[in-house]
Order: C-alpha cells, then structure tokens, then sequence
C-alpha cells in the first residue's frame, strides 16, 4: 500500500511527480473508500434511530410526572 | 515548492486558515455550553448530545457532498454564466476552480503534496457549516427527536446553507452578477438562512408543553443556568472573531488578478476578492459588538440572555458590510438590528405560537435579514466584485450593491432558501412520526432513564463497604 518507500528518491524525482497524493492507496482505492464512508454514515442513522425508538417508546409508557425526574438528582 | 517567497505565501496561507479553524471551534464549544444553559435540568444531556453529533454528521457529509457543491453551483445552474468556462452549467470542467477536484473521491481532498490549501479552506467552511447547523440546534430544544435533527443538521449544514453560499459568496456566484449581492460575514449567507430554516421547523414542531397558556399567553421556561449561558456566548463571539478572519484571503495580488498589466498590489481581501483590511473589519467587529449589547441592554432592560444575545446580533447585522462600513456605522446598524430583532421575537412569538426557545429566528434570522437590507442602502454603488464591473441582470458582468438587489437576496436567504425546506422537511419528518418525542417523554423529561440509571448507581456506591 506505502505510496513512498524513500523520502530522497521521492523528493529527487521531476517536480510533477513529485507534487501529489501520498496517502496509502492513492490513485486507486478512493471511491470503495468513499463507498465503505457513505455505508458507514447511512447505517450510523438506522442504528441510532432504531435505538431511539425503542428508548422514547419505553420512557413513554412508564408515564412519569413533570417532577419525578427530582427524586433522581445525584448529589456526587 | 521551490520558490521561497511563493512558499512563504501558501504555507502563510495555510496556517492562517488552519488558525481561524481552531478558533471557529470555540462556536462550537459556545453553543453547546450556551443550550444546556438555556435548557430545562430533566433535558440537559440529550440536549448536548443533539448538538455535538451535528459536529460528525455535518462534517462526514460536508465531505462527501457540501464541498463539491459549494464549487458547483455558483452559476445557479442555468442563471448566470460562469466567468472561468462562460457556461451556466454546474462547474464540473477542467477549470481551476471547478467542483470536480472536490468530489470526496478526489486526490486533493486528502494529504496531497501539491495542495496546502485545500483541506483548510474545507475545514473553515465546514466550521461554518456547524454554525449553521448549530443556530437551529438552540431553537428546538427539549422537544425534537435526535434522528430528527440529524437530517436538519446535514440539510441545512451540507446543503442548503452551500448552496446560497454557491450563489452569493462565491467569487463567481449568479447573485453577485445579477443582484450585486454583497453579504462579506455573512449576514444573510448564514444567518438569515439558519434563522428561517429554524423558523420553518419550529411551524412545524410546535412549542413546547406549558410555554403558552390556555389563553395563549406565552410563559418564560426556566430554570436556566445564566453562567453556561454567559460562558457560551462570550465563546460565541470569540469564534466568530475567528470567523471573521475565516472569511478573508490573508495575502493577494490583485494587479495580476484583475488583469491589469504591470501593477502588482499585495493586500487582504473578503471572500470576493476585493480588498480590506484584517484592520478594518477589526474596528467593526467590535463597534457592531458594541451597538448591539448598548441597544440590548436598553431594549431588555438590563435582561443578561437577551443582552449579550444581542451583543450577536449586534455584529450579525452589521456583518453583511462589515468590511467597507466606517466603525460608527457598523455601530448603528447593528443598533438598529437588534431593536428589530428584539422586537420582532416577541411579535412572531405572540401572534404565532412559535416557541424559539433561545432567540435564534430573531439573533441570526431577523438580525441578518435586516442588516443585509440596510447594506444594499449603505454601500450604494460600490462594486460586488472586482471583475468585469457591469449592471443588474445583464448577468455577465457584476452589478454594483444596491438596496433593490440586498433584499431580493435577503428574501433568497431567509425564505427560499431557509424558511421553506426547513417547513418542507419537517414536515415530512412529521409524517413520518420522527419529528417530535412522545409528549409523555417530554414532561417526564429526555434525561429521566440516564438520571434514574445513576441515581441508582449513586445509592449502590454509598452503601458499599468495599
């Protein structure tokens, strides 16, 4: 993957080569990494949104008044 | 980079960005700090959560789409010719400036030894972008769902705010040529689109249980902790101080850029490139500063939320033309920005129902409408751009600043572009049943589980011998 192997060789060749991306993949594996990115971000959504459902849904129904949450106060 | 003096000038430029980057965070911090301050103790901890995941949320997604938006969509598309191609599609080509070298596949948005500036100008209009985000964040705590505000978030923070900054900040965007719209700190470009984008969502979400009476009088909700509120916003004006660097090109020589022959003229810019000074904008900073937190003192009584809110507003309203006013006009107007503001909150709240629980419609929303407005009045007749200076509507050259031309932009930012996707996406957020919590949740409040959770944990530490 090591787009650079020696700094001195990398710096000594033409200045168009030279000047570019470095990063371990470069030229070659940018979109399956912006593809693995946008299924990440996508899946973060269904997983924290199921999650949320279940959370609301459960404090809904124990009904609590506006001042139960008072008894709950920590004093550390 | 073999040549010293222009890599003293890229590597110059690259860290001034990169420091209005660390700076614009404290925006961040401040608004975190300043809506648990503004909330209800029962909501406190999914109030910071909501607001510190628009942070991830905007910023994957500014990377994936909002970037090579704001480099796409200047022309409109279909408005106004393109000064770099002379096309009004979206710019895709092989121009220099042309979104296709900011698709998030893209060589350049990475490290990339060829580019220094790149990743910090992303990184200062994605700070930007939070902002955004964040100004709607305040005003719909307490009620709506995390899910919910994510889709706001990335709506308003990697499309929606771009877009107008495509059209009305870029250096070659449709309403500077057409409209001679100048916005240089983003009055209208942020805030004024962040304000009506909130207000769209709050006619939507609705106010919160108990803030109006039965006879529809509106209720203060208390309590509030004014120190996290005083801390935040004093945050708040550090960053945009930030924000305000953020905004300008540090170093430019204008005499090759606006073609003229043999004239070589180093100075700062805005974000049109046309010239001012760091100085200058200096002054005005704090005069609009100023104006604002004199007027809010007075206009509120000596009320801390609403004064140093408006010490915001103040500098919101000014922003606009914050970068040619004289110190003393930039004074006044943001004077003059926060009486609307101030007054106009507590109209919308009572002949509507909208229940903005922090000012945020009014500070950014009504503040930065009215200060692009009274921009169009003040700075009559200067140039939107230094390139090809022409008329309004002949759309291939740049029409000059004119009151005519600020308003129809302000009404872009706010209602267009702001007020309605914001009313049309929560909406269907609604229609989803994913808008707003339960209202049981809601009066038992967001934090009831986590705290009953701890104070469990508290009793089991307590009475542990070992």
């Amino acid at each position: 993957m090591a787009n650079v192997t020696n700094w001195i060789d990398h710096l000594n060749k033409p200045a168009e080569e030279v000047v570019g991306a470095v990063y371990p993949g470069a030229g070659g594996s940018e979109m399956t990494l912006v593809i693995i990115g946008v299924v990440l971000w996508l899946g973060w959504h269904v997983l924290t949104a199921r999650s949320e459902s279940e959370e609301l849904s459960r404090l809904s129904r124990k009904r609590h008044g506006p001042n139960d949450h008072k008894s709950n106060v920590t004093e550390w | 980079m073999t040549d010293q003096l222009g890599a003293l000038t890229t590597i110059f430029t690259e860290f001034y960005y990169w420091v209005t980057v660390v700076l614009m965070f404290l925006i961040h911090v401040g608004f975190c700090m300043y809506e648990v301050g503004a909330s209800r103790y029962k909501h406190h901890q999914h109030t910071l959560m909501k607001n510190t995941m628009l942070i991830p949320l905007v910023t994957v997604t500014w990377f994936f789409f909002g970037w090579w938006i704001y480099w796409a969509f200047p022309t409109g598309p279909g408005i106004a010719p393109s000064i770099m191609n002379e096309s009004t599609a979206l710019i895709t080509d092989e121009s220099t400036f042309s979104a296709r070298w900011y698709t998030a596949a893209s060589e350049y948005m990475a490290i990339n030894l060829g580019d220094h500036i790149s990743g910090v100008f992303w990184a200062a209009f994605l700070l930007f972008s939070w902002t955004a985000a964040s100004i709607v964040s305040g005003a719909i705590i307490e009620r709506i769902t995390t899910f919910a505000f994510g889709i706001l978030a990335i709506a308003i923070g990697s499309c929606f705010w771009v877009i107008d900054a495509a059209w009305g900040w870029h250096f070659d965007g449709w309403m500077l040529k057409i409209l001679g719209y100048h916005d240089a700190y983003a009055s209208g470009v942020i805030h004024a689109i962040a304000g009506g984008f909130a207000l769209g969502v709050l006619m939507v979400l609705g106010p919160r249980i108990g803030k109006f009476s039965s006879s529809g009088e509106p209720r203060n909700i208390g309590p509030r902790n004014p120190w996290l509120v005083t801390v935040g916003l004093f945050l708040i004006y550090t960053g945009f101080w930030g924000f305000y660097a953020a905004c300008n090109i540090p170093i430019f020589d204008l005499g090759p850029e606006y073609g003229m022959e043999g004239v070589t003229y180093f100075t700062a810019t805005n974000i049109y490139v046309t010239p001012t000074t760091l100085s200058g904008i200096t002054f005005n900073f704090l005069m609009s500063l100023s104006g604002g937190l004199l007027a809010g003192y007075w206009i509120a009584k000596g009320d801390p939320f609403w004064t140093y809110s408006s010490g915001l507003a103040g500098i919101i309203c000014a922003s606009a033309g914050n970068d040619l006013y004289h110190p003393i006009q930039a004074m006044i107007i943001g004077m003059i920005g926060v009486v609307i503001a101030y007054k106009l909150h507590y109209w919308v709240e009572r002949k509507f129902k909208i229940d903005d629980a922090v000012g945020a419609v009014a500070v950014h929303g009504y503040a930065g409408f009215v200060g692009l407005v009274i921009c169009g009045f003040v700075l009559n007749g200067y140039p939107s751009s230094g390139y090809s200076v022409g008329a309004m509507w002949d759309g291939t050259t740049y029409a000059a600043i004119n009151p005519l031309g600020q308003f129809l932009g302000a009404i872009i930012m706010f209602v267009v572009l702001g007020l309605i996707p914001g009313y049309v996406i929560a909406k269907v957020l609604h229609a989803m049943g994913k808008l707003r919590i339960p209202r049981d949740v809601e009066i038992a409040g967001l934090d009831y589980e986590m705290m009953e959770s701890a104070k469990k944990d508290e009793r089991a530490v307590s009475s542990a011998t070992r």
